[in-house]
């Protein structure tokens, strides 16, 4: 919680500061979302996390063959990849006793066909990111707090890549 | 209703933030501006709305804001506006965080925050500051 007229001072006066004290309570509260998804069925968050993972795979493969996409799809791997690690981490505080599905069930990663046409990869990483978006996006309006925020937090960034590969 | 309140002033501040920034900033750029600045207006609006028709007074702008550096040039303008943004950012989140799962003020609060992350975004495009994307939007 925070004091709307003197945090917004503030903000202005030390915006990292200010950030800091609004996300004290997400942090805060990120162990009390016991509320999570009981055992009828995958964690909700599986699917983003997998999708997060091949991502990353996806990018480092684009980089990998478009060095003027290097830039972007390095950058976007790098995110997808910090994603990947915040969902696998509150699937791994909820289901402690649970492998990661990826290494469990998953056949083991192959790179992804990468279109030689850079505009044709380039498209291919845009959908990616409307894809994640619309997913984390749909989660966010509907799962408990902490992990709406997540993937609010999941979703805003996916539409920042996609804003820089336009 | 906290949260809602903060993530009001974050949008006053952030209008103010645009009328300063837009002295200091080439001539080029005002279209961009006058959309960010209508955006944060337009979000202002709705959410005192939100805040009349749950019954609470909704916050009212600050008289002035004390600014992180003296605003004196176009460089120094595009962080100001960066770190509007990220405010922004920050206090939709947390809107997200406390609110229900009510699909009316969530999605308000989302659409809020992935507004304010993608004009960061390409506000550091602008400055040309690397990295141009954080992980996670919102927070610090």
């Amino acid at each position: 919680m925070f004091q709307a007229r003197p945090s917004r001072r503030q903000a202005l006066a030390a915006g990292a500061t200010t950030a800091a004290l609004l996300l004290a309570g997400p942090a805060a509260l990120a162990g009390c979302t016991a509320s999570a998804p009981g055992s009828e069925g995958p964690d909700p968050l599986d699917a983003p996390a997998r999708r997060a993972e091949a991502d990353v795979v996806l990018a480092a493969a684009v980089a990998g063959a478009h060095s003027t996409l290097a830039t972007a799809a390095n950058a976007l791997s790098a995110d997808r990849a910090a994603h990947a690690r915040a969902l696998r981490a509150e699937l791994h505080r909820v289901h402690p006793d649970q492998m990661p599905s990826s290494t469990a069930k998953s056949p083991p990663a192959v790179a992804p066909a990468v279109s030689s046409d850079p505009a044709a990869a380039q498209a291919a990483l845009t959908e990616a990111m409307r894809a994640a978006q619309d997913e984390a996006a749909e989660l966010a309006t509907t799962l408990p707090g902490y992990r709406a925020a997540l993937l609010a937090s999941i979703a805003a960034c996916c539409a920042t890549h996609t804003a820089v590969l336009a | 209703m906290a949260a809602l309140q903060g993530a009001l002033a974050a949008e006053h501040a952030a209008v103010w933030v645009y009328g300063v920034a837009g002295a200091f900033m080439s001539s080029t750029l005002a279209r961009r501006l006058d959309e960010a600045a209508t955006a944060h207006q337009a979000r202002r609006d709705a959410t005192e709305r939100m805040l009349i028709d749950a019954g609470v007074p909704p916050v009212p702008p600050e008289p002035g804001y004390l600014t992180p550096e003296p605003v004196t040039d176009a460089a120094s303008a595009l962080r100001l506006v960066i770190t509007a943004e990220t405010d922004a950012a920050a206090a939709w989140r947390s809107v997200v965080e406390r609110s229900p799962a009510d699909p009316d003020v969530r999605g308000a609060a989302l659409e809020a925050l992935t507004a304010a992350a993608v004009r960061a975004t390409r506000w550091r495009q602008t400055a040309g500051s690397v990295p141009l994307t954080v992980p996670f939007p919102g927070t610090p």
